[in-house]
C-alpha cells in the first residue's frame, strides 16, 4: 500500500487550494485584482499567428521530415 | 510519432492561458507572443515526452517559463521602459477609496521581483495548487508559499491596501453626490 505516493491532484491539491483562499481568494482585494488583471489577459482574442503556426506545424509533419 | 489531433486541440485551447502567463512574466505583449510561439513549437517537438493524463497546462507553463528565463539570460536583464512612467503615476494617486485602479495594480505587479510575480500569478490567478506551482518553477512548495506571501505584502504596501474591508461606501457616495451636484 502506498498512501504517500499517490496524493497528487487528490486531497493534497484541494487542501492547497483551500489554503490559498485565505491569502489571495475573493475576500482579498489583492486577490480580486489579480484575477481581474489575469482574466482580462485570458479573454483577449487569440492572434491569427498561433492558429496559423499550428496549421504549419501539422503540414510540416504530414509532409515528412524536412532536410 | 505523429502529433494527435487531440494534442493539437489541447494546445490551441491552452493559448489564452499561455499568453496571460507570458504577459505577466515579460510585461510586454510582443515579447509575450514570441514566448508563446516558442512554447508551441517546443511543445510540438517534444510532444512524445508529455505523459497523457498529466497536466498539460502545467507542462506548457513549465516550457514557457524556462524559455522566458533562458531568453533573459541571453539578453541580459533589460530595463522595463514603462517603469519610470508607472512609478510616477503610482505616486500621484494611491487608491483613495480602497477601489484599486487596474492600471495601478498592473504597475505594482510589474515592480515585483520576477520570482514573486510568477508565484502570485500561478497561485492567485492561473489556478495552480502550491504543489503544481512548485513543480513549474522547479523549487520547494515552501519557497512558493513564502514568495506568494512576500508578493502579497509588497502589493498591499505599494497599493496602500491594509485590511480586507477596503470597500467602504465612500466611493459610491462620492459618485452619487457627484452626479447630483451642479
Amino acid at each position: 500500500m502506498n498512501i504517500m505516493s499517490n496524493d497528487m491532484g487528490g486531497s493534497g491539491a484541494k487542501r492547497g487550494r483551500a489554503g490559498e483562499k485565505n491569502t489571495l481568494g475573493p475576500n482579498s482585494e489583492i486577490g480580486r485584482k489579480l484575477k481581474q488583471y489575469y482574466d482580462g489577459l485570458v479573454a483577449e482574442e487569440i492572434p491569427d499567428r498561433f492558429t496559423e503556426l499550428l496549421k504549419k506545424l501539422e503540414k510540416t509533419e504530414a509532409g515528412g521530415k524536412e532536410g | 510519432m505523429a502529433v494527435s489531433a487531440g494534442f493539437r486541440n489541447d494546445l490551441l485551447a491552452a493559448i489564452p492561458s499561455l499568453r496571460a502567463f507570458a504577459v505577466s512574466l515579460s510585461q510586454n505583449a510582443d515579447k509575450a507572443d514570441d514566448l508563446v510561439q516558442e512554447t508551441l513549437v517546443k511543445a510540438w517537438d517534444k510532444h512524445e515526452s508529455f505523459q497523457m493524463g498529466t497536466n498539460l497546462k502545467a507542462w506548457l507553463f513549465t516550457i514557457l517559463r524556462n524559455e522566458f528565463y533562458s531568453q533573459m539570460r541571453k539578453r541580459g536583464r533589460e530595463v522595463q521602459d514603462s517603469d519610470g512612467i508607472m512609478t510616477a503615476r503610482l505616486a500621484v494617486h494611491p487608491s483613495q477609496h480602497g477601489v484599486l485602479d487596474l492600471e495601478d495594480f498592473r504597475a505594482a505587479l510589474e515592480k515585483l521581483p520576477d520570482d514573486q510575480r510568477e508565484a502570485v500569478i500561478l497561485i492567485g490567478a492561473s489556478g495552480f495548487s502550491y504543489e503544481e506551482a512548485a513543480e513549474i518553477c522547479g523549487c520547494a512548495v515552501g519557497t512558493i508559499k513564502s514568495r506568494v506571501s512576500r508578493a502579497r505584502s509588497r502589493l498591499q504596501e505599494m497599493l496602500k491596501v491594509s485590511g480586507e474591508e477596503d470597500f467602504g461606501p465612500d466611493a459610491i457616495a462620492a459618485q452619487v453626490m457627484g452626479s447630483n451636484a451642479a
